[in-house]
């Protein structure tokens, strides 16, 4: 798969291959999580030391819901340009992503990725290392579907930073 | 014609800094990290990049110190990018 900018307007995501499909159309599936878990405590951590309790509780009551909504709508934004995402046998995929929902994609490919890691219990080690599998296991397949998406946001990370950068140089000009 | 004195009062309220403490997290990336710094900031890149090192070689660092509100604002807007921030009272006061 590669990604790049297109136009000036777009993330290109081209040369799809249907393992990369697969994992990308799962992206907004991987961020569900029960409101009860410890998914939801690393979503939503406390803003403070539990010695600020009426913060905590009023930080609840307001601005959760208002977080909620956040990752909520950052979903399905990547949820609508997935759509566009269809893949025939034996064709490679392409689609196009609008420059302006690259901090949905990065919110929600984040989101996926908390989930995931909190769900299996990874370590920093693990997180950090890229050593072959000794297993096959669902666990080590989820670490590859983890640095999978940390790839995709490292890409769109530098195709932003190149953008604002430019923008900035022609700003300067 | 009687002299008026007019004393004066000045009284100087420091207001209790608070900091903006992020901490660290295995999952968020590094650039991601640097990045968030800089948009909710405005931090220049050398900036936001020796913060999200002391976030990741110390375990944490204070991104920002001023007044609650504006704390309590911007750790809002760290949670909306994921991060785990907290607002803590700043040390001595």
């Amino acid at each position: 798969m590669l990604i790049r900018k297109w136009k000036q307007k777009a993330f290109e995501f081209s040369r799809i291959e249907r393992i990369e499909a697969e994992l990308l159309k799962r992206v907004p599936l991987c961020c569900e999580f029960d409101e009860n878990s410890a998914v939801s405590s690393r979503i939503f951590p406390d803003p403070a030391a539990p010695i600020e309790r009426e913060f905590i509780e009023d930080w609840n009551e307001l601005v959760r819901p208002e977080l909620r909504r956040l990752f909520l709508s950052a979903k399905q934004i990547v949820e609508s340009d997935l759509d566009a995402l269809k893949t025939k046998l034996g064709r490679l995929s392409r689609f196009l992503v609008p420059l302006d929902h690259g901090e949905p994609w990065l919110n929600t490919l984040n989101q996926a990725r908390l989930v995931l890691a909190t769900r299996f219990e990874f370590t920093e080690a693990e997180l950090s290392a890229f050593d072959l599998p000794r297993t096959f296991s669902e666990r080590e397949v989820v670490l590859h579907q983890i640095n999978f998406y940390a790839a995709i946001q490292e890409r769109l990370i530098e195709i932003l930073l190149e953008t604002s950068d430019g923008r900035n140089r022609s700003d300067a000009e | 014609m009687p002299e008026t004195v007019v004393e004066t009062k000045t009284e100087i309220q420091l207001v209790t800094p608070w900091n903006v403490v992020v901490h660290n997290d295995p999952v968020n990336l590094m650039s991601y990290v640097t990045m968030v710094f800089q948009k909710v900031f405005g931090y220049s890149r050398d900036r936001a990049t020796r913060h999200m090192l002391e976030v990741h070689h110390l375990g944490r660092s204070i991104v920002w110190s001023g007044e609650r509100e504006q704390a309590e604002l911007y750790v809002q807007q760290l949670h909306g990018y994921l991060l785990q921030a907290t607002l803590e009272k700043a040390e001595g006061c």
